[in-house]
Parts: structure tokens; sequence; C-alpha cells
């Protein structure tokens, strides 16, 4: 089939999240089950473009209007895109059925609309190949984000919802500065033409633009002063949208990041932005995991250890070294299998049992088996036990840290995640040992999904390997920008 | 030691968004946070205009006796059109978060808006 279907992972989302008025009138379950329809079909989109471009070794260049770059935009679906866009729309496939159950407040059609428009912001920021049109999915997926962390209309909601726009606004600004000096600089918007050009950027125009550019992405990629909106966010919005941003958001601006920062690795004074990013990274895990260890909100608990994490895979990701971007990228697959788990089962604990305070928690082993086994699972995957998934990814993320030469920063790391093992410990030892109470009949999809995810930790966790290779490739892709810049099919401008 | 000359358009711009990012800062009252964060939009848009601008060109359409050569860079004229939009959209979203705000708190001073923490 011709490569440029794969744009249909843009249109269909943002088609269909016009249709919604249509089918208001229908009724409550009539939008739910469009929700769940439309996002089953971007999966099996995603599947195909998966198949397709780990099978022929071949990233998809999609060109808009049938213009070649770097006049027109494109989207390079790469080894990377390929692999997170499928994990986008598994989530939202996911997280739309969780919906039905965690989701009960009107207006529904609103919630839909914003809901697949989320999910077509962060296929978009994944996909594009244009740092402008990087800035308007960006501005896609935050104010949806705004919205639907507002979306339970109560007080907590709309200040944590006021703090994420003003931050937000902020960082948007900068980044928008930041592509203002670098289309100065260089004259061109399209990353495989910029990433050609970087070598003759002024080194003042480069350093500053790219430092503003992650000043601005840092606030949805969550590092260190950036971030005191997530942890409120993520404890306000409903429970399906916390397993989003953490699973996925977080992870477009993530990438999007390291992107940026490989393409302009040929620019002057390049190495000192990473020295930047590893020192906000490294801030990023320990204020977490000790700002972790004092809540008695199990949500906003794990809001902080996902903040953390986050950390660590932008430590990854700015090492510099192949290794390095291969364990991130696998750390990122990783932690958002076990985030979407997490917040799967607390969500779930805290519709059955009103509210995720600690208390509501003792004596759950008894009362929902099945969820506070799932979630045992994921509590120790978190922490990096052996035999789970994280386990090698932070294995792998250690090794290439120390090998990069910054071995202070994994030791801060390493001394954060005992404080990770206690807060997690101390949430498990109260679900199974504190406490009694009634069996509580369990639904039986999220029973499924909830099952399906834990599956999925323990075999990654005992297999690591195929993922790996998988990964590897995924981070070649972001790394290697000569083979970047050879798969644009630019149009000779400048060249 | 001379200053170097910088063009009025740069200067005004990049002070309208250290204006902007001043009042975000310092300023306790939610409204004029939120005017701040406006005023640091049209300071950005301000800058990327100015980007484009080549001295004593006209506008970028092209008609008679006005070719592609006499036109400054169009570009980002497209780009500020879709900022300017998206600014438009964060600040009703903004402002409609700020009416719950005062409808659930009963004040805009942003010290007294503090029931999540921890």
């Amino acid at each position: 089939m011709n490569g440029q279907y794969a744009s249909l992972l843009i249109a269909l989302p943002l088609i269909s999240a016009f249709f919604v008025p249509l089918i208001k009138g229908l009724g409550r379950k009539a939008v739910m089950g469009y929700l769940v329809l439309i996002t089953a079909i971007q999966t099996g989109i995603a599947g195909w473009v998966f198949s397709e471009v780990y099978s022929t070794g071949k990233p998809i260049i999609v060109m808009a209007g049938g213009w070649k770059p770097p006049v027109g935009i494109n989207l390079y679906i790469g080894h990377f895109a390929a692999l997170f866009v499928l994990i986008v729309a598994i989530v939202s496939f996911f997280m739309a059925i969780f919906s039905y159950k965690a989701v009960t407040v009107e207006p529904i059609d609103k919630y839909a609309m914003l809901f697949l428009l989320l999910m077509l912001g962060a296929t978009g920021m994944i996909a594009t190949g244009d740092i402008f049109n990087l800035f308007v999915f960006m501005e896609i997926t935050s104010i949806t984000a705004y919205a639907l962390t507002a979306y339970n209309k109560t007080g907590e909601a709309a200040e944590a919802s006021m703090k994420y726009i003003v931050l937000g606004g902020i960082g948007s600004s900068f980044f928008l500065i930041g592509v203002a000096l670098i289309y100065g600089a260089t004259g061109t918007l399209n990353m495989g033409h910029i990433a050609q050009l970087a070598g003759t950027m002024n080194a003042t125009a480069a350093q500053v633009g790219l430092a503003l550019v992650i000043f601005g992405l840092a606030v949805e990629a969550e590092l260190f002063p950036l971030n005191a909106w997530a942890p409120d966010a993520y404890q306000a919005a409903p429970h399906p949208i916390t397993a989003m941003f953490s699973a996925f958001v977080v992870k477009a601006g993530l990438y999007a990041m390291a992107r940026l920062i490989y393409i302009l690795q040929n620019a002057n004074g390049w190495s000192d932005i990473l020295k930047l990013v590893i020192a906000l990274a490294t801030l990023t895990v320990v204020v977490a995991e000790f700002s972790a260890l004092r809540q008695r909100d199990v949500k906003r608990m794990i809001a902080y250890s996902s903040i953390s994490q986050v950390g660590m895979i932008a430590f990854a990701l700015a090492l510099g070294t192949q290794a390095g971007i291969s364990a991130g990228v696998f750390h990122m697959v990783n932690h958002a299998i076990v985030k979407a788990l997490l917040f799967l089962t607390v969500g779930y604990v805290g519709i059955t049992l009103g509210g995720t305070k600690i208390e509501n928690f003792a004596g759950l082993g008894k009362r929902m088996p099945l969820t506070a086994l799932t979630l045992t699972i994921g509590s120790l995957a978190a922490v990096g036990i052996p035999l789970f998934n994280i386990f090698w990814s932070k294995v792998r993320i250690l090794l290439a840290g120390v090998e990069a030469g910054y071995s202070w920063s994994v030791a801060l790391i390493l001394g954060a995640s005992v404080v990770e093992a206690v807060y997690y410990l101390r949430l498990i030892h109260t679900m199974w040992f504190v406490g009694n109470g009634e069996r509580i009949r369990e639904n039986f999809a999220i029973g499924v999904i909830a099952i399906f995810l834990a599956a999925l930790i323990v075999v990654i966790g005992i297999y690591p390997n195929d993922l790996w290779t998988l990964v590897q490739k995924a981070g070649q892709d972001i790394f290697n920008v000569a083979n970047y810049i050879s798969h644009v099919p630019l149009m000779g401008v400048g060249s | 030691m001379s200053l170097p000359s910088i063009s009025v358009y740069y200067f005004g711009a990049i002070s309208l968004v250290l204006i902007g990012l001043y009042g975000v800062l310092v300023k306790k009252n939610l409204m004029k946070i939120l005017i701040s964060l406006s005023i640091m939009e049209t300071g950005v848009n301000l800058l990327l205009i100015s980007i484009g601008y080549v001295s004593g060109k006209s506008a970028p359409i092209l008609s008679e006796g006005i070719g592609p050569a006499q036109a400054v860079d169009p570009i980002p004229q497209a780009l500020v059109l879709t900022a300017i939009v998206i600014g438009v959209a964060t600040t009703a979203l903004a402002l409609s978060t700020a009416m719950i705000i005062y409808e659930k708190y009963g004040t805009l001073n942003i010290e007294e808006i503090r029931r999540l923490r921890g």
C-alpha cells in the first residue's frame, strides 16, 4: 500500500473529532462507543504503519500537498515515530474503554472531542518533520490538556488547570522565540534542512535558540523548574486522562526535545546545552522522588514517581551517545506500559472506593484482589526489581551514564531510586497487610486491560532482547542525523 | 566600547516579552497575570514579523508592479497568523478557567488559591 496513507494517523482523529457533535444527540453510550471505535481504528492504522516501517526498514515520508520539503511540510515516520504512534494509539484505546466507567460527568461529547484531539496532538508531535508544525501540534496537545485537566469542574481542577495554562503559555512563547531565532539563522523550518545547515549556523543563535526551545518543551516534558503544574494536574484530571498524560503526552515532549537537540548536533557550542539538560534531568529525579515520599494521596504519589522517571529518560536522551539514547527509548516504552497500568488501577480504586487517599487502599488485597495484584506488579516494576521490565531499562541507562562520564548524576539517580522503593513498598504493605473488608465485584473489561498490561511487564522483564533490538533501531533514528537527512527528499534548496 | 546597533523592532518586541514575563512573575491578581501572558504573546508575534522584514520591500501580495523580488518574507506572516489564533484560544480557555476559579474560591488572588498542596 502507498505510504501516503500514513497521513490518516492525523486525519482520522481530526475528522472524527468534528463528527462528535453530530452523534451527541444519540446519548452518552453512543458517544463512548464511537470513541472506542475510532481509537480502535487508529490502533489498526498505527499497527499497519508500524509493520510497514519495521519490515522495510525505511521511514515513511508523508509530503503534505505533494510539495517536497523544505517547501512543504513533511511527516517523518521513522522507526521511533512508528513505535510511539502505536503506543499512543493503544494507550488511547485502553483509556477510551476505561472512560466508560471512569467519566460520568457531563458534557460527554466535549470529553470525547478533547480526548481525540489530545491523541491527534501527540501523534502529530511525534510524526512531524517541521519545527513550526511541531509548535502547532504541541499547542493542540497542550490546549486540549488544559481543558481536560479542568474537566471535573471542581475548584481544584480549575486551579490545577490554571497553573498549567500559565506555565504552558510562558513555555510556548519561549518555544516560539526559539523557533524564530533558528529560522532567522538558517532561513528554513524543515528539520532535515536545519540539520544540514546546522554546521554553518551562528554559534550564539544556535545556542540561545536551542536553549529557548528546550525551555519551552521542558514545560510539556516536566523537567525540574517547570514541572510544578504536573502533580496538581495529575491529581485533579479525570483518571483516564492522567494515564494518557503520563504515558504519552510527556513522551511526545521528551521526544521533540531529543529530536531538536540531535538535529543541531553540528552546531557550535552544542555540548554545553547537553550539560544543561543533564543537570536539569538529575535535579528532576532527585526532587520528584523526595516529594513523592511525603505524599498521602496515592495518585499524587504516582504522579511524582512519573516525573522522576521522566527525568531519568531526559538524562539518558541527553547523554549524547548511541547507547544512552537507545536506553532512553527503551525506558520510554517500559514507562508508558507501567504508568498506564498504575494510573488505570489507582483510578479504578478511586472511582469504586471514592478517592485515592492512602487510607482507601487499606485491605485492598482482600477487597479487590485482581486490582491489588496488578497494582503490586506495576509498583514492583516501577521500583526496578529484576524480572520486571523497568529493571532492564534502568540498568541500561545507568551503564550508559557511567560510560559517558556522568558518574555523579548516576550516583544521585541511584540514591533517589532507594527512596522510590520506600514509598512503593509502603503502598504495597498498606494494600496487603493492613485493614480488612468485604469483597467487591471487579469490572471485567478493566480487569482484562490490567492483566494484559501486567503480563506485558513480566514478559518484557523475562525476555527483554526482542524489545531491545526494536528500540535500538528507534534510538538510531534519533541519533543518526546523517541518515535522517538522507531520507528526507530535500528539493535541492541551498545544498 | 560602542554599543551594537539593534533595530528598534527587535528591541521593542523583546521588551514586550520581558514586560509580560515580569507581570507573570510579580503580579498577584490572576487577571493581571493573564493580561501579562497576552502581552508576552504579542511581543513574540512582533519579533517573528520583524525577522521577516526586508528593508524597503512591500507586502507579499503579488499584484501589478510588485513581483516576488519586491516583497518581504511571507513565511513569518503565516507563522504569526497561526500563533495569533493559538494565543487567542489559550486566552479564552484561561479566562473561562478564571471564571470557574472565581466561582469556587471567591477570589482571584493567587496567594489564596491554594487548595492543592502536598
